[in-house]
């Protein structure tokens, strides 16, 4: 059973009386234990992947399992119950993950407090993340990479299967952004927990396992053990990787040509 | 955790805290206010009241008067200790006149001695100096006998005059308003319990009795319903039991409750348009509050926190909060109600918390409560994304909430208006009072709607003149988050303000017009009562230019007179052209003196009629009399000077009063009194003429000059005939007047009778100004010439009323100048007496509510306003600082930061001052302003520029240094450097 599949997810949301199509028929399947991250463009739909997989926001069509879980089917308690037990999320920016009067195990607590508390977790959490020592400083006074550390914990807190991270490193030094993937990857390899990283730094990206490119609201790509491939559609359709557009211009013609394992593209003049 | 959060938006927690705590305090001063008014009207009614109004005469031939007046009182806090009496009554031997013998715990500190002492052994008495009596007299009373030592027969006793008293001061409430002195032999006889217990009472007995007054100083507001239940309980004793209780309580409950009926029902619509007020303030900033928590609430969300949970999280903080206010609320309303009340009230008014306070402490509470529900759903209930993201979706504010809430106003407005939901007992309709809420909410939620879509216009017109200060200032004003909500909570609060200042001001003015008119001059003396002319003599002498004081006679009506000195009416006298048509006073009182024939005055020992008459009916009586004046008496006496006897006439002769011998008596009228046999059905008739009148002093008889005569019913008359009968009988008086009454008439009254002095309606009053308004009318009367009045009347009412209207300054010389003429002045009564009276009626109260807790929440208003002006301001640093980095100037900055506050609040207090305005105009010839309203004069309803004028100029004047110190203090700490935080 896959921790994650995607079939046919679309979502719309309106701004200014004008809907925007943010995902169109995403398929995706990750499965348990995986790393992913998530690539692409501001703006081509990662963000709200991420805010799907974590049952923040309901697709407008298509169907969403977690842990074989029809998210769509679930009403608000359920999905909220799911939320305090299976996911753990990190905000983009690290004064979101956190209350800043709290300290930092107040913190970790909160987020425990659906579930049940368990302050030896929580000790260990900190002594995981680096914070060992700082349980009780509030986090509103932790610096940026200690706050981020600490939202690492904070969305750890109750063991959760699924780790979904949106740019947890796009604030931080190198040293730091290692030490958060670092735990990311420890939180995969410890417990087996699934984790979804939103990132554009190409340091995260070769750190996990695998790449999922997102473009125009589509899966355009995918990237394994260092090779990146592009991804048929449901409908057919292909996107052609940025980097070969000198070639295959948006808007050109292209003649089709079978091979034996696949199709060739080639540019027609006419 | 809560106690962290507060601390760590310690400002705003502050600021919520400080907006909660007014508006509870704002309401809570209403009930605390409102009961103290009903105490100052509770006791006011017992101090205005007679003595009997103020208590109750417990009187009972049982044996336990003690026991009865304990039952009585039981349960009642406020009386004063009973004063206990006995009294029966008695003739003399060979004198049927009766007269009280009693005794009354502490009698003899209220009997000024002229002589002797108190009695203090049995069978000693203290009689009335007036009575004849001297000291060592022994009075014999027919029904207090004693067993005679030598027969055994039962004698009347022997009562020793021990002592003589003179009457003590009328208005002693110590004899609950009784009248034992002034009438000479009858005035009552006091002595001591012994004297009943060692003799019997024979054909009469003893009555007990307790006297037991509501003592003011003790009386509140709240003990109104025991004093009801007292006084059903007194009316029961009556109709139940022996016991009699005598009181004019009833009619003292009577006033007491009109007046808070009068208070309650415009209290209870300012104190809910306050909480109204109060909702909305509260509304907007317990919104801010749980709003400022809402990337908290989206983690807790994201943490999979459940929805009640969630709900809990949110509603903590502001929950804490308001809890935390009330107490604090009640305090500061307590505070403050102390303070309105030690200024407005008169002293010694306890300062009550009744239940009702806390009742209206916690309603302005749950506005908060509210507020912080509703905001806490829309919080747990939006898409937790919206958060975080970079540019939230705003969402256009709904026209529903407002439509509901204009249709709501609109609906109330048009039922207040039209229907008047809401009437109080006196008729006045307090539901006006509702108006001014509901128009100022929704003018606030107009302006709020219309202010953003003004700026949205201008914008356009900014965009290519005027430079980027207008340009940002005009789009935060179109965009801005907080416009509306300013606008509407601004024009509300300052039009409650503007309604409350205009009405206290037109209130005032209001007041001193019917103050000026119903008192007459500036000072009314009350005098006790005197003959007419006795009185213009008196003032002749004590104010001989006769420009400072005029005498006045007032009979209640309807319709009511008020007589006076033309002369002097025209120098002392209250009057306003325009609602006389544009009579000048001076004018106008001129006409009232008519044509007059002298007088007839008898002076001396005897008088003689002589009469030529038909031969008396057989069967009948004919008995003459004539009606004097007596000189020093108001009322009339009746002489009689015989049956008719003989078939022609005759010479009729009787003693005069004894007073005629010093002074000269006046002739009023001459007629027969005809009585016939109980079944004779024929009604017949005797004509009489007189022929001579005579006079006998020391020297013999002198006859009189006849007199032109008239009769009463026959004015054209007047030889001296008149017609005697069964049915028709006629009188014959002196033709000293006109036959009419020359008036200045207030009313439909004109052509009608006049009621005269003696209420008799004799003769018809004869406009001579017609006016809406004159001088001592407080309804539909005349006003006349004193001299006129007294020619026609036989006498002065008993109901009748006198005064002396004065200008002076300092009435106290005239008054000293009148006693020493032998007027007794019992009280003085100005102008602004009575509009401390009226000021201190149930709605002149209401009305001071309504302008101090107003005035209050508008700046409470304008306070919120600021911060969340700034507060909305401080969010836009980042947006500053680009501007800043951009290379826009930091007075383009400044002013645009000024401006989008200016507007704003400008705005908001200008539609405040429409709205109130306009509700003035609407509402306030509808608003209560007195407990009973005057038929007369009309009511101007003039609003005093001035003050409401201040009262937003002040506004507008704070705005602007408001707008200033934020602008200033924002732009401060707006750094290029911030630019980096921008990032996150």
């Amino acid at each position: 059973m896959s921790a994650v599949r995607c079939d046919g997810i679309v979502q719309i949301y309106t701004a200014q009386d004008v809907e925007v199509v943010a995902l169109r028929d995403v398929d995706l399947v990750i499965d348990p234990g995986e790393t992913v991250a998530l690539l692409g463009p501001s703006g081509a739909g990662k963000s709200t992947l991420l805010w799907l997989l974590a049952g923040l926001l309901r697709p407008s069509a298509g169907r969403l399992w977690l842990d074989g879980v029809e998210v769509g089917r679930l009403d608000q308690r359920r999905l909220d119950r799911l939320r305090s037990t299976h996911i753990g999320m990190v905000l983009q920016n690290p004064a979101r993950n956190v209350i800043g009067y709290l300290s930092a195990a107040q913190n970790v607590a909160f987020a425990q407090r659906a579930v049940r508390t368990d302050r030896r977790r929580v000790r260990d959490l900190l002594t995981r993340v680096g914070l060992g020592d700082m349980g009780a400083r509030p986090a509103g006074r932790m610096s940026g990479g200690e706050q981020q550390r600490l939202a690492v914990a904070v969305a750890l807190a109750n063991a959760p299967r699924l780790l979904l991270a949106d740019e947890p490193t796009s604030q931080l030094d190198a040293g730091s952004g290692a030490r958060v993937i670092d735990l990311i990857k420890d939180a995969a390899e410890r417990d087996g927990t699934t984790a979804v990283v939103v990132t554009h730094d190409v340091a995260v990206s070769e750190a996990l396992s695998r790449t999922v490119t997102i473009r125009d609201g589509r899966v355009g790509a995918e990237g394994r053990r260092g090779e990146d491939f592009v991804v048929v559609g449901r409908e057919g359709a292909v996107q052609v990787p940025p980097e070969y557009h000198h070639l295959l211009p948006p808007g050109s013609m292209a003649r089709i040509e079978p091979i034996e394992d696949g199709v060739v593209l080639r540019r027609t003049d006419t | 955790m809560i106690l962290r959060g507060l601390w760590e938006r310690r400002a705003l927690a502050l600021i919520v805290l400080l907006i909660a705590v007014v508006p509870i305090a704002t309401a809570a001063v209403g009930p605390v206010y409102t009961a103290a008014a009903r105490t100052t009207i509770v006791r006011n009614a017992i101090d205005t009241a007679p003595a009997e109004g103020r208590g109750w005469r417990y009187a009972t031939t049982g044996l336990d008067v003690k026991g009865s007046v304990a039952a009585f009182v039981a349960g009642a806090g406020f009386t004063t200790p009973p004063v206990f009496g006995m009294e029966t009554t008695s003739g003399r031997p060979g004198d049927e006149r009766v007269l009280p013998l009693m005794w009354q715990e502490g009698q003899c500190e209220h009997l000024p001695r002229a002589v002797g002492r108190c009695p203090a052994a049995s069978g000693e008495v203290l009689a009335s100096e007036a009575s004849g009596f001297k000291v060592g007299d022994e009075v014999l009373l027919s029904s207090i006998v004693t067993s005679d030592p030598d027969t055994g027969k039962l004698v009347p006793a022997p009562l020793r005059v021990v002592g003589l008293y003179r009457p003590g001061p009328a208005d002693d409430t110590y004899w609950f308003g009784r009248t034992l002195f002034g009438t000479g032999r009858t005035d009552a006889l006091f002595t001591v319990p012994q004297t009943r217990f060692d003799t019997h009472a024979l054909g009469s007995r003893w009555t007990d009795y307790g006297i037991v007054y509501a003592d003011p100083r003790r009386l509140t507001g709240a003990d109104l319903g025991t004093l009801a239940r007292m006084q059903a309980a007194a009316e029961a004793a009556g109709r139940d039991t022996d016991d009699i209780v005598f009181s004019r309580m009833a009619d003292t409950l009577k006033a007491m409750t009109a007046q808070t009926d009068a208070l309650d029902v415009p209290a209870l619509l300012v104190v809910a348009q306050l909480v109204g007020l109060g909702w909305l303030l509260l509304f907007q900033t317990v919104g801010d509050l749980v709003r400022a928590r809402g990337p908290e609430i989206a983690l807790a969300r994201l943490r999979g926190h459940g929805r009640l949970r969630v709900w809990l999280f949110a509603l903590a903080e502001p929950l804490l909060l308001l809890a935390t206010a009330v107490p604090l609320g009640l305090v500061l309303g307590r505070v403050a109600a102390g303070l309105m009340i030690g200024a407005l009230l008169p002293r010694d008014i306890p300062v009550d918390l009744p239940p009702e306070t806390f009742a209206a402490g916690i309603a302005a509470t749950l506005g908060g409560v509210l507020a912080a529900a509703f905001a806490a759903y829309r919080t747990a209930t939006r898409p937790v994304t919206e958060e975080w993201r970079r540019t939230p979706r705003g969402s256009a504010r709904g026209w529903v909430l407002d439509a509901v809430v204009l249709a709501v106003a609109a609906v109330g407005l048009v039922e207040l208006l039209a229907a008047g939901v809401i009437t109080d007992v006196s008729g006045q309709s307090s539901s006006a009072l509702a108006v001014p809420g509901l128009l100022a909410l929704g003018t606030g939620l107009l302006a709020g709607r219309a202010l953003p879509l003004l700026s949205r216009r201008l914008f356009g017109l900014t965009r290519r003149y005027g430079g980027i200060g207008p340009f940002l200032a005009l789009r935060q004003v179109a965009r801005g988050p907080v416009t509306a909500g300013s606008v509407i909570v601004l024009g509300s609060a300052f039009g409650l303000a503007t309604f409350a200042v205009s009405a206290w001001t037109a209130t005032q003015g209001d007041y001193r017009q019917v103050a000026a008119f119903h008192n007459g001059a500036p000072t009314a003396l009350t005098i006790r009562p005197m003959e007419p002319r006795a009185l213009t003599a008196a003032l002749d002498k004590a104010d001989p230019t006769a420009t400072l004081a005029a005498p006045v006679i007032k009979l209640p009506g309807p319709p009511q007179l008020v007589a006076t000195d033309p002369v002097r009416l025209a120098m002392v006298g209250h009057w306003d052209p325009e609602l006389a048509g544009g009579t000048s006073l001076a004018k106008a009182a001129a006409a009232l003196t008519g044509t007059r024939s002298p007088r007839v005055w008898l002076r001396g020992h005897r008088l003689r009629v002589s009469l030529r008459h038909d031969r008396p009916p057989d069967g009948y009586t004919s008995r003459l009399r004539v009606t004097l004046r007596i000189p020093g008496e108001a009322e009339p006496v009746a002489v009689p000077l015989g049956l008719l006897r003989g078939a022609k006439g005759g010479d009729y002769a009787w003693n005069l009063p004894p007073a005629c011998a010093d002074s000269p008596c006046e002739l009023r009228a001459v007629h027969v009194e005809l009585i016939g046999p109980p079944d004779q059905e024929a009604s017949p008739f005797l004509q009489l003429q007189v022929t001579g009148l005579a006079v006998r002093d020391a020297g013999g008889w002198t006859t009189l000059d006849p007199p032109a005569w008239t009769v009463d019913g026959d004015p054209a008359r007047t030889d001296g005939g008149f017609t005697a009968s069964t049915i028709d009988n006629q009188t014959l008086r002196p033709a000293t007047h006109g036959g009419v009454l020359p008036a200045i008439v207030v009313g439909a009254t004109d052509g009608r009778l006049s009621p005269g002095l003696d209420q008799l309606f004799a003769v018809p009053s004869e406009r001579v100004a017609n006016a809406v308004a004159a001088p001592g009318l407080d309804g539909p009367g005349v006003l006349v010439d004193l001299e006129e009045a007294d020619r026609i009347a036989y006498g002065v009412h008993a109901g009748a009323t006198y005064e002396i209207w004065t200008t002076a300054a300092d009435p106290t010389a005239l008054e000293r100048a009148l006693r020493e003429q032998g007027v007794t002045v019992v009280s003085a009564r100005t102008v602004d007496d009575l509009v401390a009276g009226y000021a201190g009626e149930g709605p002149g109260l209401a009305l001071t509510l309504l302008l101090v807790s107003a005035l209050a929440a508008a700046a409470l208003a304008l306070g919120r306003t600021v911060l969340a002006l700034h507060t909305a301001a401080r969010r836009r640093g980042y947006e500053l600082a680009a501007l800043e980095a951009s290379g826009a100037r930091v007075a383009a900055l400044r002013l645009s930061l000024m401006l989008e506050q200016v507007i704003t609040m400008a705005a908001g207090t200008l539609a405040g001052l429409a709205a109130g305005l306009l509700a003035a105009r609407v509402a306030l010839s509808r608003v209560p302003q007195f407990a009973r309203p005057p038929l007369t004069p009309p009511l101007p309803h003039e609003i005093a520029p001035g003050p409401v004028a201040l009262v937003i100029g002040a506004a507008l004047l704070a705005s602007l240094l408001a707008a200033a110190v934020v602008s200033e203090s924002l732009l401060r700490g707006v750094k290029v450097e911030r630019l980096r935080d921008a990032q996150s």
